[in-house]
């Protein structure tokens, strides 16, 4: 029973990406984020052998770890085909929040859900091998990415065709510099057709051409009704992409609404100097 | 399913793992051929004087024993290595973690079966013969895969916690292999210990390999209810044990 169902899901999917990939959710919401919490232990000292636990047991019994508090309590909704921003000073918890939405991290409570197909620009490149080919870390990070290889396949061109490197598709990957290296990523990473994209700071690859380039797809992704999630600490990159951002500080919510109030909030709380 | 979605990348990463173990050395491929030999011939010189007096066949009843166990020995300690060796892989992106232990126990799979395939000679030339029970074969390697896979998850996980695990699984490996039927026969287990004894699944494990390969016999129900028991529940276990440690293995890595 569950063979034909996939095949409807599978062809609801094209149909999505048809129709620019709006859809799939109910709601109309691509990203809810309900009350996520995310507390990470530092341990006072770092025990990572079996042999130190048993010797902590015999110790003292108190709590050997400090607590740091990443994420209290955040809660929003991104709905399909929206920028949303989101801003904060280091450490507010911007890049612990990527990685619960990425999925590489979980939260210790609340709720996070995606709809469609995600896919988290965190950092480029993970996964690359230096002793291969460029052609074969296509198709490794194709495959990190979730595509099969037939589908790299069939955009192997395009990926070559954007990042610029068609002479170079036979080098090893050692001998090249680290703009063709984000280049190749980024235009592996964009072919993978994705409803929801997680996008930290990377818009800054590449000569100025190239950068020229990526945020032209990025606009090209946003037309086509895609949803993007966007972590900048360029206030002008949000004001121009996001109509709505979230202020983040201490892992809390500080502010959440029309880019133009949150971004008035964020002077502010900068102002004040805290 | 996971396993479908990132079949792509579970095929990439268990051809370059063999690929890494195969050209790594200059002998590559024969390396992995040699040791078991070697090993057989060392324990053969050593164990025919103490234990031949009931045993046809003793070479091959040891090969077979080395070259079964060989899967569960370097396959579980190379899959322990499988999560901590490839960090960027598990705090920098997301892909399901499993494929990571699931490419390495592959690749290792696939190492075993080349080195089965090298018995077949051996069994004719050392006058075993082979026989159609051979064809069995797949059907007892593949509830070997569930065991060794579910004991993959299990230290791949904690091995994340716990980095000398490593040290300590040897010990344990080392003293199953001397729990495990591989260099003496069945019958010098004394009796009164035999019930425990055959508790441990490789038991009935490597006494199906010898069944099809050695006696050219059907093996004895109550190893193939064992073994597919403890497969399941191994696989199980393991599947549940990775979950729940996968949740902090971005943190603690």
């Amino acid at each position: 029973m569950s063979l034909p169902l996939a095949e409807i899901n599978k062809g609801l999917d094209k149909l999505n990406l048809v129709k620019g990939g709006i859809g799939r959710g109910t709601n109309g919401n691509a990203i809810v984020v309900e009350g996520i919490s995310k507390n990470f232990r530092i341990p006072k000292e770092k025990k990572l052998t079996v042999f130190e636990h048993l010797a902590g047991l015999v110790g003292r019994g108190t709590s050997s770890y400090d607590e740091f508090m990443a994420l209290q309590d955040v809660s929003f909704a991104v709905k399909h085909g929206e920028t949303f921003g989101v801003i904060g000073p280091n450490g507010c918890g911007k890049s612990t929040l990527l990685k619960v939405l990425a999925g590489v991290l979980y939260p210790d409570s609340g709720r996070v859900e995606i709809n469609g197909k995600i896919a988290p620009f965190l950092e480029l490149g993970v996964g690359f091998q230096p002793e291969l080919s460029a052609r074969d870390n296509v198709y490794l990070y194709g495959a990190i990415m979730g595509l099969t290889h037939k589908e790299v396949d069939q955009r192997y061109d395009e990926i070559m065709e954007f990042s610029e490197l068609q002479r170079f598709e036979n080098m090893k990957l050692r001998n090249f510099s680290s703009g063709m290296y984000v280049r190749l990523a980024f235009a592996t990473a964009i072919q993978t057709n994705p409803d929801v994209i997680l996008v930290d700071e990377v818009l800054s690859v590449g000569d100025e051409s190239f950068q020229k380039k990526c945020s032209d797809k990025i606009d090209e992704i946003r037309k086509a009704g895609k949803t993007i999630l966007l972590v900048s600490h360029s206030l002008a990159t949000v004001r121009s992409l996001c109509s709505r951002c979230m202020l983040m500080n201490r892992g809390q919510v500080v502010a959440l609404g029309e880019t133009g109030g949150v971004l008035a909030e964020y002077e502010r709380m900068r102002g004040a100097g805290t | 399913m996971w396993i479908f979605e990132y079949r792509e990348l579970i095929k990439i990463l268990t051809i370059s793992d063999l690929k890494v173990k195969y050209q790594s050395s200059v002998l590559g491929f024969a390396w992995s051929l040699l040791n078991p030999l070697l090993m057989m011939l060392v324990l053969y010189l050593v164990f025919s004087n103490v234990f031949n007096a009931n045993q046809d066949n003793f070479a091959l009843y040891l090969l077979i024993g080395i070259v079964s166990w060989r899967f569960m020995a370097i396959g579980s300690s190379a899959a322990m290595g499988a999560i901590v060796g490839k960090p960027s892989l598990v705090n920098k992106i997301y892909i399901p973690r499993q494929v990571l232990v699931t490419s390495v126990v592959l690749s290792n799979l696939i190492s075993s079966i080349l080195e089965f395939l090298v018995l077949v000679p051996l069994l004719i030339i050392l006058g075993a013969g082979i026989s159609p029970y051979i064809l069995l074969f797949p059907f007892i390697h593949m509830i070997y895969f569930l065991i060794v896979y579910g004991i993959s998850l299990i230290l791949a996980a904690l091995y994340v916690y716990y980095r000398d695990l490593n040290q300590i699984w040897d010990v344990l490996i080392q003293i199953g292999f001397f729990l495990s039927p591989i260099v003496y026969p069945l019958s010098t287990v004394p009796p009164k210990y035999l019930d425990y004894y055959m508790l441990n699944p490789m038991t009935a494990l490597i006494q199906m390999y010898r069944d099809v390969l050695l006696y050219h016999q059907l093996p004895a129900p109550q190893d193939v209810a064992v073994t597919i028991a403890a497969g399941l529940f191994i696989m199980v276990a393991g599947t549940l044990v990775f979950k729940k440690l996968e949740r902090r293995f971005a943190e603690e890595i």
